[in-house]
């Protein structure tokens, strides 16, 4: 035991170096691999990835692959304009109103469904036939039931993201943990206290993983809905740099979207996170 | 799988204010059962629980639970799980928060309040599951083998707390355990139950001097005398069960082997 125990890793380690003197002069070579943050490398490959775009569009030529160098006047004139602005704002506001409906209706579901098992039982298969079902199928009924206006727009994106949302706080639900909610009956609490105390901040974690995927879900909501309508929106610009061939003019939109999409996810990351105090206890117990 | 099972039969225990019983026996003697029917979380299919010369309908805050596996919340802070049964009853907010923090004062986790139940020791969270069922101020305070999962050295230090808690209080409790020491030294009266189903075959009365803690009750001809008995009573009750007769064989060949 004791010669194991004397028997510590460095030790090792100065024999390695001395037998490859070559090894520590690397070591310093690729030091600054360590130097340079995270955020640093992000930069570094994006700047790798741009520099290759524009590598490419050289032999593609400007209509089927505008370059980055291209894409900055086309985003700055867009601006200008106001166009993207306002198209950004309108897809903000379709994005924002369809995502709260879907997180209010697919969370209240989710523990109705969770909570009271009679209702779960019976609805559970008929959510994921639907959920599997691409429900972009739906969009014309939509539109005939809707018109062309936001409260379409609204439909689809809440269509898109609310299943995702209502499967996990359902699964959440379930898997609350039957013990606390005798713990919890033992005080006398009702049906209700046991909904608002026990099931919803037990099924918080899976919640947060079907917002998380919902976000994403209501973002392409967003977009199809845009492109199908064609009437106002980051995907109406779109469909119309597209269906007009101003490569250029098309990726300022894009871009937007991407940055939209990571500043959502970047949200519920710190929401996670302000989870994860207590959530230690579950891997512990 | 969901066939009924008569898990207790022609029960009667009563219980005065202030005392402390303690119910052993064999598993699969419906102690737990006992106690979850006295707290109204299970309700008898015939027969009746009085607290007070009223029936409780449901769980409430006439008995406290204490649970062996401690069930506090994890995502609410040491105060907040003491807080929860006052929310439940809805109990002026202001209140909830005096009321809790001197049942935390009770158990020792005044300075604890802000943590989570997954930074504190197993002891220091039956603590907090004590002074959760304790702040609701019951009449009767129900308690399924709470020490159970705790070391041994904890267990004995718990025991005592909660003997001082009782005197301080004069609560009445109902205690489940399988440890005859832990019954003799925390029982006025001790429930030994059968199994199969669950009757009361026996109670008795525990007349050792209190504070137990002042001197070594462990040596007392009393002690070793109710233990002895009390053993001998258990093993023959589950002396018939498949599990332990393998053990019996064993010890019918020890003797032999030993000369």
């Amino acid at each position: 035991m004791r010669v194991a125990n004397a028997l510590p890793v460095p030790v090792v380690e100065p024999v390695e170096r001395a037998a490859l003197p070559g090894a520590a002069a690397a070591r310093r070579r690729f030091a600054f691999v360590g130097r340079v943050s995270v955020v640093g490398w992000r930069l570094i490959a994006l700047a790798a990835f741009l520099g290759l775009w524009h590598l490419a569009s050289i032999p593609a030529g400007k209509l089927l692959l505008p370059s980055p160098i291209d894409i900055v006047p086309a985003f700055l004139d867009e601006i200008r304009t106001g166009q993207l602005l306002t198209a950004t704002a309108s897809s903000l506001q379709v994005f924002a109103v369809g995502y709260l409906l879907a997180i209010v209706t697919g969370v209240a579901f989710g523990v109705l469904m969770g909570g009271i098992p009679r209702v779960g039982e019976t609805l559970e298969i008929y959510v994921n036939a639907l959920n599997a079902t691409p429900r972009v199928a739906f969009i014309p009924f939509i539109i005939l039931w809707f018109g062309l206006g936001t409260p379409a727009k609204i439909v689809v994106v809440w269509f898109q993201a609310v299943l995702p949302i209502l499967i996990n706080t359902y699964a959440g639900v379930q898997n609350t943990d039957p013990d606390l909610l005798e713990a919890a009956r033992s005080f006398g609490a009702r049906r209700g206290q046991l909904f608002r105390h026990i099931m919803l901040p037990a099924a918080l974690p899976y919640i947060v993983t079907g917002l998380r995927l919902g976000a994403a879900m209501a973002m392409v909501g967003t977009v199809i809905a845009e492109l199908q309508t064609a009437l106002a929106g980051l995907g109406y610009l779109m469909a119309q740099f597209g269906g007009t061939f101003q490569t250029a003019k098309y990726f300022a939109p894009v871009l937007v979207l991407a940055a939209m999409g990571m500043f959502v996810s970047q949200m519920l990351k710190i929401l996670e996170r302000r989870l994860a105090r207590w959530k230690a206890t579950q891997t512990q117990l | 799988m969901d066939s009924p099972v008569e898990a207790l039969r022609d029960v009667s225990l009563q219980v005065t204010a202030g005392e402390f019983v303690c119910l052993v026996g064999p598993s699969g003697c419906g102690k737990t059962t006992l106690l979850r029917l006295m707290d109204g979380l299970l309700e008898p299919d015939s027969g009746q629980v009085v607290i007070d010369g009223e029936r409780p309908a449901a769980p409430g805050p006439h008995a406290g639970f204490v649970f062996q596996s401690f069930r506090l919340l994890p995502w609410r802070t040491v105060l907040d799980n003491v807080v929860f049964p006052l929310q439940v009853q809805a109990i002026a907010r202001a209140e909830r928060l005096d009321r809790a923090r001197e049942y935390l004062r009770l158990v020792g986790l005044e300075d604890f309040e802000n943590s989570y139940p997954h930074e504190l020791s197993g002891g220091m969270q039956q603590r907090v599951g004590l002074a959760r069922a304790l702040a609701l101020e019951p009449e009767i305070l129900l308690m399924d083998e709470p020490f159970a999962a705790l070391d041994a050295q904890t267990r004995e230090f718990m025991q005592l707390e909660l003997g001082r808690i009782w005197e301080h209080l004069g609560i009445a409790v109902v205690f489940v355990t399988h440890s005859l020491d832990e019954a003799l030294f925390l029982a006025d009266r001790i429930v030994l139950m059968g199994p199969r189903p669950g009757t009361v075959e026996e109670l008795l009365t525990v007349s050792l001097p209190r504070p137990r803690w002042n001197y070594d009750f462990r040596a007392t001809p009393e002690f070793l005398e109710r233990r002895a008995y009390l053993w001998q009573r258990i093993r023959g009750m589950v002396a018939d069960q498949p599990e332990f007769r393998a053990a019996r064989a064993d010890e019918a060949l020890a003797p032999a082997g030993r000369v």
